[in-house]
């Protein structure tokens, strides 16, 4: 009896120690969990302040656009490093701030682990890496042009609005300006002002902000009709003023103005709504669908821009109203200018866009490439033979038609106008295009926003620029 | 029997030397090398040799892991207090030279356990009244309201009161094991003991229940109540005082969450720390980074910020550890404790008498419980509770209970001639 009753309570004790012990180890594997799989999400996590303790002492690298001037370095100040911003306003939405207090933004934010050097593998040596003390971060080389990014700046004045200017061929941005901006140098002392303002400086216009595209969505619905076969280059639609959409809706020219039977070039040069209203209703919500998809609006383009995400309208329950706005860019369809410029681009390099990119090199202290960002093929939404079709009418549109702001003597311009109505107050001024149309260097997109027409406001800003950046 | 002594003189060395360095890593970081640390911490080492040459002179053959392994972990304690509070070091050094004398007295007491064992209701009388002490006079320090203070000592009851709780279970169950497997009352489909015995787990489990709602002593609670059942178990061997167990628990924390917001918060903190990083979530969110930013190697020593984590040299003294030392530490910690908790049970398995077996057991089960409900509690794979993580947070009693409770489970793990029949 004595004996069994031992045993019993041994074999008893010995399950009770497997569950005990087997929790112990169960608590190991989940803090191996933490500590290597979750590590990076913890580290990362932007109310972990310990990365910007840590690298409150290291001297971050520097940021400087494609000619080496410099866009952000950081000056040993009383406590630490104090970053310097020589372009100020110019370019504080897309470098971004670093602000020990409010953290961090733009390439100041995407770049981080590269601008501190936390990237390097040393740094996961624990205790050893501090050997080598304080190993400073490393340089950002970006595609942007620093003058031209100037000009722009300048040129959109006092309005609030965005520009976007790229390489067709590479995808390089070469400037990117949102406005209203703030003085990244003194951010910390005007951060209650700049943060609550009701005119958002700190959001970046150009890759955030979403807009109605208007009229210069119809260089993609002139591609659109033209690859479903609805149309051909010589056939023409009658515009009355009006188009009587069933059973209620009537989409009006601006000033009910008829521009009579016009074939796709001169409907595009006039910016006619009858004519891609209709082509909208022809192509139904399916290939309308379809036409977005091909452009890659539900495609991001990379983390390192930031970019809002686009609104596209559900095509299948969409009623022939609101399919008619859509294709003049109206209705629930919102893009952002980023997006515009690479629509243009699509057309100025044989109907191929390139992805987006703004950082060419990471190089370290010493000035060695540790990182280089090639050009990558993003989408080809259509043929070179379209592409080339689409882009002779945007020439027209330039030369002798809406457009004709952006005109410049001795360089064939591409572009289009666009007058986005919208909530907020007057239309938005809208232009995109390229230069030299044959053989395209530049690309951009212009909002102004409750500006006024695109033709009027947008496009002589857009001249300017192209004339600058082909100089 | 002398080799069994030389091995663990040679693993006290080795734990002397990881401390030593530890100690020297810290100092040397700081800038300072304070020869009144480095002399303390040698004092220290040359302490626990000296214990080991106590107890081979008298011939004891205890376990030769369980105080090496004490003595690693009181070597990373003290080296985290030294990074954390250097101002505590000293104190802290004090504290386990005092356990590591009661771990001595302890060890000889303990090797007549079966005399205790005529005591157990002096054992019961002690352990509950030094809870009721705390429950009654408890006085809030560093938001822990476990606290008794006497003139001018103070210390936390609940730290003591574990061993003499597991000494009166373990003397009163071993005393009624027959009556407590047969003796059942049909109630319909349920099976349940006689009222007389499951008495004593119900004045735990009111016990637990008081700690719960008056001192918000969750940890303490839900070790106390967890000892009590699993003791049962190990004698009866029934499930069902497992499930019964669990059930009433569990109509006790659902009453207190319904009832107490304070474990409202506990517990929704511990479903979404994220929802309120910044407010009532702060101290476990703070805990994670810690986790993750030390990463497989961690910061290194004085590099990493764990002062950002309130409370660090207490409760969460093991997300210090994780942080500036990496998943090489704080896992070896683990490591260290599962092997310890092992030696512990072992110990149990090989003794030949009931009480001892069930003394050890309780014993070894209680430090498995602590250290799972604390490491549990700061990693988030629990709510947290507020208990100590033993031999390594700073606090007297804390270290002070465990060298005791080492003692116990030292004595019990010789294996005497002359039960080796």
């Amino acid at each position: 009896m004595m004996r069994n009753d031992m045993s019993d309570i041994v074999s008893n004790i010995r399950k009770v120690a497997f569950c005990l012990l087997g929790l112990l180890v169960i608590l190991f594997i989940y803090l191996s969990y933490i500590q290597v799989v979750e590590s990076n999400f913890l580290v990362s996590h932007p109310l972990n302040r310990r990365n910007a303790e840590s690298t409150r002492h290291v001297k971050n690298g520097m940021i400087v656009d494609k000619n080496g001037e410099k866009l952000a370095y950081s000056e040993k100040s009383r406590d630490g490093f104090k970053r310097q911003y020589p372009y100020g306003s110019i370019t504080a939405n897309v470098v971004g701030y670093d602000s020990y207090q409010y953290g961090k933004t733009g390439i100041e934010s995407t770049f981080n682990t590269y601008l501190t050097g936390m990237n390097n593998p040393l740094r996961h040596l624990g205790a050893i890496s501090h050997l080598w003390s304080d190993l400073p971060g490393n340089n950002v080389l970006l595609t942007l042009d620093a003058k031209l990014q100037e000009t722009a700046y300048r040129e959109l004045g006092e309005n609030r609005g965005a520009i976007v200017v790229m390489v067709p061929r590479t995808g390089a941005i070469l400037a990117m300006v949102s406005k209203p901006s703030f003085n990244p140098n003194t951010l910390d002392s005007q951060w209650e002002s700049i943060s609550t303002a009701s005119n958002s400086p700190l959001l970046n216009r150009a890759v955030q902000g979403l807009y109605p595209p208007g009229s210069i969505i119809k260089v993609m619905m002139a591609d659109a009709a033209l690859t479903e076969n609805i149309v051909d280059l010589k056939t023409t639609i009658n515009c009355d003023g009006a188009l009587k959409v069933p059973p209620d809706y009537i989409l009006a020219e601006s000033g009910l103005k008829a521009h009579g039977r016009v074939n796709l070039e001169e409907a595009l040069a006039v910016s006619c709504n009858v004519t891609f209203g209709s082509l909208a209703l022809r192509l139904g919500g399916g290939k309308m669908a379809k036409t977005f998809d091909r452009y890659g609006f539900k495609l991001p383009v990379g983390e390192e821009l930031q970019e809002a995400k686009l609104r596209l309208p559900d095509f299948n329950s969409l009623g022939n109203g609101d399919l008619a706005q859509v294709g003049i860019g109206q209705g629930s369809l919102l893009v952002t200018p980023l997006r515009m410029a690479m629509l243009a681009s699509a057309f100025a390099n044989k109907g191929k866009i390139i992805k987006p990119n703004i950082v060419t090199k990471i190089t370290d202290s010493d000035g060695n490439v540790i990182k280089e960002f090639m050009p990558e093929e993003w989408i080809t939404p259509t043929s070179p033979q379209l592409a080339d079709a689409i882009k002779e009418m945007m020439v027209t549109v330039v030369n002798d038609g809406t457009g004709n702001g952006a005109y410049l003597s001795g360089t064939r311009v591409a572009g289009k106008t666009g007058t986005a109505e919208n909530p907020h107050g007057a239309s938005h001024a809208w232009f995109i295009g390229f230069a030299p149309a044959d053989n395209p260097e530049v690309a951009i997109a212009v909002i102004v926003e409750n500006a006024g027409s695109g033709g009027s406001i947008a496009a002589p800003i857009a001249g300017r620029i192209l004339a600058k950046a082909l100089h | 029997m002398t080799n069994i002594r030389r091995h663990e003189r040679t693993l006290l060395l080795i734990a002397g030397v990881i401390m030593l360095n530890g100690i020297l890593a810290v100092s040397l970081t700081l800038g300072s090398v304070d020869y009144n640390i480095i002399g303390t911490t040698c004092g220290l080492v040359i302490s626990f040799i000296f214990v080991n040459a106590l107890l081979h002179k008298a011939g004891h053959a205890g376990d030769p892991l369980l105080l090496p392994l004490a003595a690693l972990l009181a070597g990373i304690g003290l080296t985290t207090i030294l990074r954390l509070k250097p101002n505590l070091f000293l104190l802290q050094a004090m504290w386990i030279g005092i356990g590591l004398l009661c771990f001595l007295i302890s060890a000889f007491i303990a090797r007549r356990l079966e005399q205790i064992a005529k005591f157990k209701y002096v054992c019961g009388f002690i352990g509950i009244s030094l809870l009721l002490s705390a429950i009654l006079f408890g006085t809030d320090i560093g938001g822990n309201k476990n606290w008794v203070i006497l003139g001018p000592i103070r210390f936390q009851p609940s730290e003591f009161a574990k061993m003499f709780i597991v000494l009166f279970l373990a003397a009163y169950l071993s005393e009624r094991r027959e009556l407590l497997t047969l003796a059942t009352r049909h109630y319909g489909p349920l099976v349940l003991p006689h009222p007389r015995f499951i008495a004593p787990l119900i004045a735990v489990w009111g016990l637990g229940m008081m700690m719960f709602i008056l001192q918000r002593d969750m940890g303490a609670a839900l070790l106390y109540f967890g000892i009590a059942i699993i003791m049962t178990y190990m004698v009866s061997g029934r499930l069902s005082y497992i499930v019964i167990g669990l059930i009433l628990f569990l109509i006790g924390s659902l009453l207190c969450y319904k009832l107490y917001s304070h474990i409202q918060t506990r517990v929704d903190i511990w479903l979404n720390p994220w929802a309120d990083p910044n407010g009532n979530a702060y101290q476990i969110v703070q805990s994670l980074f810690a986790f993750g930013s030390g990463g497989i190697m961690g910061s290194g020593l004085t590099y990493g910020f764990p002062g950002m984590i309130p409370e660090v040299h207490t409760d969460f003294i093991f997300s210090a550890i994780g942080e500036e030392m990496g998943l090489m530490v704080a896992g070896a910690v683990i490591i260290i404790y599962i092997i310890m908790v092992y030696r512990a049970f072992r110990a149990a398995l090989l003794s030949t008498m009931p009480f001892s077996i069930l003394v050890a057991g309780g014993l070894s089960a209680s430090m498995a419980l602590q250290i799972f409900l604390i490491i549990g509690g700061v990693t988030k794979f629990f709510p947290l509770t507020g208990i100590t993580l033993p031999f390594i947070s700073y606090g007297g009693s804390s270290i002070v209970a465990n060298f005791i409770l080492l003692g116990m489970l030292f004595a019990i793990s010789e294996v005497r001639s002359y039960d080796a029949k």
